[in-house]
This record gives structure tokens, C-alpha cells and sequence, in this order.
């Protein structure tokens, strides 16, 4: 469950990214959050990772608010949640396999689990044998897939996709999107930010509309892309 | 614990070899910055053994006169031998010093038939005299002139030396403290060179590693492979600098040699081998392991 308690987020330029943001979203929901560029989605999504602390209000994940966690508690609290990116955020002098298998490093995984683990992992996002190829040998789906694999080694209970279709074409976007469903059946919730009507429409599940910072709509079921 | 470590040094090492063009680069600021260090060591030996040599060969003599005895002369000795800041007294009597003066000179002719057209033995003996340090010399003469036996002795030759003691004294301080000023400047530019050099590494590596922050990266784990590879850098610039260094003093050795009789640069390092190559190696590792260190903390606050 994560909860947003009057959220405002203001930069340091005085911008007022989020404006008294309310928003509860229940384990296993699949929610796309829509909205012109500058609307708030990626620094909502960025909210729940700790990479920023709000301004005022609380984010709470499972009952937890995060802004309280510590320096050493924040890696702990990302290993829960998956992420992926509009530009992949990949580490390029790592291969795909090690790209997944540091993710598991990180929480201290011993090398047996890492290589039984990994290439299952890869399997699921049809990767198998792009194992060794690194990043900048692979195209931008097989980039996005991977990315997706890397966030799904954990086994994490909370998805974050961040305009994950943003850089690929219509065949390529319907592949992760599908994959996004997938991993939301086997009871993951997944937040999806994106500005793609198609994808919006074709996943039909709630929708949130955001706008300048606030919330300007949410269609708790069957949502359409409105703006 | 165990495999912790040897993740850590694997991809610390794996890093190091994918990163072969900027590593390459570091590594070789890194080995010019070594070597300069063991030039500025070889420098502060060269001309530590410069002002050592001038400092052994000034002395003083102090003469008496011909009618002073045996007993006498001895008795100034012993109180000069008694002073805290006389290192050696030596003493030359009237048959030794003619002795000397026949072999200086057993190829002049003239001088040798001089010598032996004289009755009498025409030299004085004397006291040959060391300080410790020559900055003392003035006092010991201070000392000699308010002695109980002024009035046997003839004289003192340090007036007469005054100025060249006083040269090698300023010399010797001059080197002593511009010495280690040069060093240490020489020193904190290097350290800002490979830190800088370090520096850069990281900073290109930035985005990678807040990547790692973001998939759940702790700082040790983001961190510590860095230093392995700053550590690396600084194992393959000492090897790089040692395997220059050895041949280059070998080279050069002789040549110094000649223009300085009686040092040799390559017998010394040679003889200080194991301790001037863990040197090298513990400044290189620790230059990188620090540079590397300090260099991270500010990409891994995401």
C-alpha cells in the first residue's frame, strides 16, 4: 500500500512541481498516470524511490513514511521497489547478465542464486541470448526489456515505470507493456507515467490525470486517456 | 565476508581492464608523479651527500709554538676532547707533520733538498680539530683562546677558514630548508595532479553510479570496487615507475659518479632496494586509494 499525504514538492527555483497531492494506491493495482510533460509524474515517481523528499507531506510505503529512513535504510527500501526508465539508466561498461546480476549483488545474493536467478530472469524478457551483449549492442526495446528484467530480480512488490515507451516505437511499446502487465498478474503493483494514449487505452486499468502539479482526475476503473 | 571481497576485487579489476583508455592514461600521470618522487629523493641524497662531504673536510688546526711540550699539547687535547660539540681531535706532532710534508711532496726535488740542507725540524705540531656540526666551530675557538695553555699556542687557523666554514654552513642550511620546501611543493602538485586525474575518471563514471544508487546500491558496495581500481591504477604506476627508474639510475650513475667522486646513486638505492620499492608501491596505491575515495563521495549522494 503507499500512501501520499498533502504532498507539495517545491525546487530550488521556487517551481512548484507537485501541488497538495492525496493519493492511496492498493497492492496489486496497476495504475497508469497521465499528463502533459512538466505535470508532475516523474517527480511523483521519484518521491517514492527517496531519490527526493517532498517538501511537506508523507510518503508512505506499507506503513512506513520514507522521508525517516536513513542513509544506510534507503538502498534496502529501493531493492523493494523495481524501476525503469524512459532512457534505461543501464550500466554500459556492464554486460546484460551483469546489468541483472549487480542488482542482486547489492543485496549480498550469493553466486549460486545470482546464476540461477539471472538467466531466468532474462528468459522472461526473451533476452537469453543477448546475455553478453552490453547496452550499447542491444536496440532500444531489448534495452527497455532489460531494464524491465533488472527491476524484476528482486522480486519487488512495486513497479515504477517512467515513460517506459517514451523512446520506442508502436510494436516495441506494446511488447513492454504487455510484459507490464504480465508481472502485475503475478500480484506486483505496477505505476506506469506515461504520456502514450495508446498505451493508456490498451491497458484500460485506473488511470490518474495529472496537470501542473495536482491531480486532476482518477478513473478507478476502465480508464481512458483524458486530459 | 569472503566472496564479498572477491566481488569487490573482481569488478574492481574488471572495471580497471573495460576501462583500458582512461586507465591507461591515469595510470601513466600517476607513474610520472612516482617518478618524480624518487627524482626528488635521489635529489635530497645527492645533495645531502654533497654538504656531508664539504662539512667532513673543514676543520681547524690549532698550531704551537715550538717550545711547547709534549705535555702540554696533550693537556689541550684532552680538554678539547672533554667539549660536547668536538667530534674527533687528532694529534700531529712536529716528526709526523715533516713526516707528511716528505711523502706530499717526494717527487720535488728542490724541496726534498731543502729539506735536508735544515738542522732542524722546521714544523709545528698541531691539533687537528672536528666539530660536530660546523656551526660550533666558532665556539670551540672561543674555547681555545680562554684555555689555561693560550699563551703555547702559536695560532689558530679557523680566522683563516672563517669564511669557507661559514660558505658550507650556508649551504648546508640552504639546501636543508629550500630543500624540503621544493619537495613539499613538488609533493601536494603531484597529489593534486593525480587526484584531479582520479577525479576525472570518476566523474565519467557518474551516471553509472548513481544507476547503481537507484537499483539498490549501497555505498560500500557502489564505492569500494573504485578503490580497488584506484588502487590498481597506483599498483601498475609504481611497476611502471620502478621498471623506469632502476634502468635510468644505472645510466646515470656513472656519470654523477665522475662529476662527485665517491657517491654512487645506484649503490645506494641499490642497498635501500626493499625499502624504496614498498615505498613506491604503498604511495602509489595510497594516492589512488585516497584520490579515489575522496573523489566518489560527492556522485554517491542520490
Amino acid at each position: 500500500m503507499i500512501e501520499l499525504k498533502d504532498i507539495f514538492t517545491i525546487y530550488d527555483d521556487d517551481f512548484m512541481a507537485l501541488d497538495s497531492i492525496n493519493l492511496e494506491i492498493k497492492d496489486g493495482e496497476f495504475v497508469s498516470l497521465v499528463g502533459p510533460s512538466g505535470a508532475g509524474k516523474s517527480t511523483l515517481l521519484r518521491l517514492m524511490t527517496r531519490e527526493l523528499k517532498p517538501s511537506q507531506g508523507d510518503v508512505m510505503i506499507d506503513g512506513i513514511n520514507i522521508a525517516e529512513l536513513t542513509t544506510a535504510q534507503v538502498p534496502l527500501l529501493r531493492r523493494k521497489i523495481g524501476t525503469i526508465f524512459q532512457d534505461f539508466k543501464l550500466l554500459s561498461r556492464k554486460s546484460a547478465f551483469e546489468n541483472v546480476a549487480f542488482a542482486l549483488e547489492v543485496s549480498g545474493a550469493e553466486p549460486e542464486e545470482i546464476n540461477e536467478d539471472v538467466p531466468k530472469v532474462l528468459n522472461i524478457v526473451g533476452l537469453t541470448d543477448k546475455a553478453k551483449n552490453f547496452p550499447h549492442q542491444l536496440s532500444g526495446g531489448e534495452k527497455q526489456r532489460l531494464a524491465i528484467a533488472r527491476a524484476l530480480i528482486h522480486r519487488p512488490r512495486i513497479l515504477l515505470a517512467d515513460e517506459p515507451t517514451g523512446n520506442l516505437d508502436m510494436v516495441n511499446s506494446y511488447d513492454v507493456v504487455k510484459l507490464l502487465m504480465k508481472i502485475n498478474e503475478f500480484g506486483t503493483t505496477v505505476i506506469l507515467a506515461t504520456h502514450n494514449r495508446e498505451v493508456v487505452n490498451a491497458v484500460g486499468r485506473r488511470v490518474i490525470s495529472m496537470e501542473k502539479g495536482k491531480i486532476v482526475r482518477d478513473q478507478v476503473e476502465q480508464g481512458k486517456y483524458i486530459i | 565476508m569472503k566472496k564479498a571481497f572477491k566481488r569487490i576485487f573482481r569488478s574492481g579489476w574488471i572495471n580497471f581492464k573495460r576501462n583500458s583508455y582512461l586507465s591507461f592514461g591515469t595510470t601513466g600521470i600517476m607513474a610520472l608523479v612516482l617518478l618524480l618522487f624518487s627524482g626528488l629523493m635521489v635529489l635530497n641524497y645527492v645533495s645531502g651527500q654533497i654538504v656531508t662531504g664539504l662539512e667532513d673536510k673543514v676543520d681547524i688546526s690549532v698550531y704551537f709554538k715550538n717550545n711547547a711540550s709534549e705535555d702540554q699539547v696533550m693537556a689541550v687535547e684532552q680538554d678539547l676532547e672533554a667539549q660536547s660539540d668536538v667530534a674527533s681531535v687528532t694529534y700531529i706532532s712536529k716528526d709526523k707533520a715533516l713526516a707528511d710534508f716528505k711523502t706530499n711532496h717526494a717527487g720535488d726535488a728542490l724541496i726534498q733538498q731543502s729539506l735536508a740542507e735544515l738542522a732542524d725540524n722546521p714544523l709545528q705540531s698541531s691539533l687537528n680539530v672536528k666539530a660536530k656540526d660546523s656551526t660550533q666551530y666558532a665556539s670551540i675557538v672561543t674555547f681555545i683562546e680562554g684555555n689555561k695553555l693560550r699563551s703555547v699556542i702559536d695560532k689558530i687557523n679557523f680566522y683563516e677558514n672563517e669564511a669557507v666554514i661559514n660558505r658550507v654552513e650556508s649551504i648546508s642550511n640552504g639546501v636543508g630548508n629550500y630543500g624540503l620546501g621544493i619537495t613539499l611543493v613538488l609533493a601536494f602538485i603531484a597529489v593534486l595532479v593525480t587526484f584531479n586525474t582520479i577525479r576525472l575518471t570518476i566523474y565519467n563514471q557518474k551516471n553509472e553510479i548513481e544507476i547503481m544508487r537507484l537499483v539498490g546500491g549501497s555505498n560500500w558496495h557502489v564505492k569500494a570496487p573504485f578503490l580497488v581500481e584506484g588502487g590498481l591504477y597506483g599498483i601498475f604506476a609504481a611497476t611502471i615507475a620502478i621498471v623506469i627508474f632502476y634502468p635510468t639510475l644505472w645510466f646515470v650513475s656513472s656519470k654523477v659518479g665522475v662529476l662527485i667522486p665517491g657517491l654512487s646513486l645506484l649503490g645506494y638505492f641499490g642497498a635501500n632496494f626493499f625499502q624504496f620499492v614498498p615505498l613506491i608501491f604503498a604511495l602509489g596505491i595510497s594516492l589512488g586509494v585516497i584520490s579515489s575515495f575522496i573523489a566518489i563521495r560527492r556522485f554517491l549522494k542520490v
